[in-house]
């Protein structure tokens, strides 16, 4: 890559800021963000329940130095809030994770899920109309027979672009606990959905049955130690997937091994460091986020302090493990009282899997280069979001003399956090959703 | 003691965290609940150590005692577990932590380390000779009053625990929080700034098990 030369791995630039505003509602808050197989739409999900799909406008020829950006393609309400009469609980609408399917026809289909229930949509354009109908006049009321003389063949015309959500599946009922993944398997026909215990296969046709594939309730709920955190199809292999743990561990199974997976094929976890055994090391082992590499060579990890890489052929430990915010190892307790200790964070790889990104807290994501072994703090704010400005590296001063640009642990705000980012598939543009604004930002074009 | 006390209020912390949970939309969370218990049951074996470490040299262990408390779990747990609403699984009358083995290594973040030989057998009945009567049920009526107490000031403003929400849609479970840790609420100095409202009048005799108990089962029923 041409910019790694520099010291960045990248350098960013922000074409615009979409989704900002000053004020928002706890419905704006963004929960999800995914690239489609193509990267030319990009999908975020709310707290709300709305999905919002930006789309990448074509390059025109007149500015040829300006990439093409993202601008609105279509919204909608996948989800609303339901209620459980017989455990007398609300249902969320929030939308816990996007998943696309990969494109066969001129529409785009996308899986949409909150706690409890999966939806497929379709979204499609319409940019032509029917006119000339014989029994229905133009604007759709019916003619009177009696007045209709002749006969003719409707004709399409032209007409604004229109673009349309519809529900075509919607696969509920099916969890008990409150799902925390879905990914679409390799084969298209079928996808996994996983809930704290338990991990459903579908098949996109099919919506009032799954297959349960992986089980990890106890007999008796006091012995539960662990749950489910994430689960992945393997990006090529139809039969392989992995899911993770809270107790830190990722077990790989094989689906052709048994109907029902609850003995993995693999099983990946790292020894405890004794040095770094402290109160709050259960819960900061937990696993809130797993990805295949794209070369399905590697698993990515995300627990509350690191991101590990993991080979598939290696399973007593990680082959590369990166401190997000080591800093924050010491503030545990009050991270703690502020439940701040709780926050999911996901991680994504780039387009070639050669580098890896996560977020943090004060608005803050990191890019950590495997190649270089440079790492980078970035910051997603409206100051770094003038066009054409370049993100300035960010750091963090753990202690001792801090310099001009750098912040203090104390002074990072806790509230402003980066849990969901998305990589474009083969450019380097990236989406980081902060609360409730959407950067994204493209690499610098010379 | 300091030990004590910040183990205590961890385990308060934790109490207060998961009834403020079941009041969240979308019911409580598996995955929460499970790691705001662990938090707890590790506050309480510290708490617990660091306790028998404090009172080692007064008492004497009990010849033939018992078998660890936790093994068996008294009755009133179970209308602790029933306190919570349904939620279409059984109730669990065992504590979650049964099954677990006893970590023979534990050092807390920011407390004191623990002392290394600090036994991890259940001595509930030198706790209720020290008469600590937060943790053990003690046969004297009392009556307490809830305070609302400061939480430390090293806590920086950023990182305040969030306020108390009132009491909402499950009273019973919060009477019985209110009735079994009371004491241990105001035991401990840093208490949540808005505590919940004032307790009943105390029990007059409980079986001789630790409140402990009852607290981690009370959480872990749903």
């Amino acid at each position: 890559m041409k910019c790694f030369s520099r010291y960045l791995p990248y350098i960013f630039r922000p074409p615009n800021t979409i989704l900002s505003s000053s004020c928002h509602t706890e419905a704006d808050i963004i929960s999800t963000v995914e690239f489609n197989h193509t990267g030319e739409l990009l999908a975020t999900g709310d707290k709300g329940g709305r999905v919002v799909i930006f789309q990448r406008e074509q390059e025109s020829k007149n500015q040829i130095h300006r990439r093409g950006e993202y601008n609105v393609y279509s919204t909608f309400q996948s989800h609303e809030p339901e209620f459980d009469y017989l455990k007398s609980l609300e249902i969320e609408e929030k939308i816990n994770k996007i998943r696309w399917l990969p494109q066969q026809n001129a529409a785009y289909f996308l899986l949409s899920t909150n706690d409890k229930t999966v939806k497929l949509w379709k979204v499609s354009e319409r940019d032509k109309r029917p006119e000339g109908y014989n029994l229905k006049d133009e604007e759709g009321r019916l003619r009177d027979p009696s007045t209709i003389t002749t006969l003719r063949v409707p004709v399409l015309r032209p007409m604004d672009l229109m673009v349309e959500a519809t529900p075509r599946r919607v696969f509920a009922n099916a969890h008990t606990y409150h799902i925390n993944s879905i990914s679409v398997n390799s084969d298209y026909e079928t996808y996994m959905s996983a809930d704290d215990l338990r991990i459903n296969l579908w098949n996109f046709e099919i919506t009032n049955q799954s297959f349960n594939i992986v089980d990890i309730k106890p007999a008796n709920m006091e012995e539960l130690t662990e749950v489910i955190t994430a689960a992945e199809f393997h990006p090529h292999h139809c039969n392989t997937f992995v899911y993770s743990s809270s107790k830190g561990t990722i077990r790989l199974c094989d689906m052709r091994a048994s109907a029902l997976c609850d003995r993995h094929t693999k099983f990946f976890e790292e020894p405890e460091d004794p040095s770094n055994r402290s109160f709050f090391s259960e819960i900061i082992s937990s696993i809130s986020d797993v990805k295949f590499s794209h070369s399905g060579r590697y698993i990515m990890t995300r627990d509350y302090l690191t991101v590990k890489v993991w080979d598939l052929n290696m399973e007593n430990r990680p082959i590369e493990t990166y401190q997000v915010h080591d800093y924050l190892r010491s503030k545990l307790c009050s991270l703690y009282e502020n439940d701040c200790i709780f926050d999911k964070f996901e991680c994504v790889w780039n387009g070639s899997d050669s580098v890896i990104m996560t977020g943090s807290y004060n608005n803050f994501f990191r890019m950590f280069d495997r190649n270089t072994k440079r790492d980078v703090t970035l910051e997603a704010s409206r100051e770094n979001s003038k066009p054409r400005a370049i993100l300035k590296p960010r750091k963090v001063c753990v202690g001792g003399k801090r310099r001009k640009d750098e912040i203090s642990v104390d002074s990072l705000d806790f509230s402003k956090k980066i849990l969901h980012t998305a990589w474009h598939p083969s450019e380097n543009i990236i989406a980081v959703a902060a609360t409730n604004n959407l950067y994204i930002f493209q690499d610098k074009v010379n | 003691m300091e030990v004590q006390k910040e183990a205590q209020r961890i385990m308060t912390l934790s109490v207060w965290k998961m009834y403020h949970s079941r009041m969240q939309r979308g019911g409580l969370r598996l995955h929460r609940s499970l790691q705001l218990s662990l938090v707890m049951r590790s506050a309480r074996e510290l708490y617990l150590s660091a306790k028998v470490e404090a009172h080692e040299p007064e008492v004497p262990l009990p010849t033939g005692r018992s078998p660890d408390p936790r093994l068996h779990p008294p009755r009133e747990a179970e209308a602790a577990a029933q306190a919570a609403p349904p939620d279409g699984e059984p109730p669990s009358p065992e504590p979650m932590d049964t099954q677990e083995t006893p970590r023979a290594e534990e050092t807390p973040s920011r407390c004191s380390p623990r002392p290394a030989k600090a036994s991890r057998k259940r001595r509930s009945s030198s706790l209720s000779d020290s008469g600590d009567a937060g943790l053990v049920p003690s046969k004297k009526a009392r009556l307490e009053e809830e305070e609302a107490e400061e939480t430390p000031s090293e806590v920086p403003d950023r990182l305040q625990p969030p306020p108390a929400q009132a009491e909402g849609a499950f009273p019973n479970l919060a009477r019985v929080l209110q009735r079994r840790f009371s004491g241990l609420l105001n035991c401990n100095p840093a208490a949540p700034p808005t505590a919940p409202p004032a307790c009943e009048a105390k029990p007059a005799c409980r079986p001789a098990d630790s409140m402990l108990n009852v607290l981690v089962r009370a959480v872990v029923a749903f």
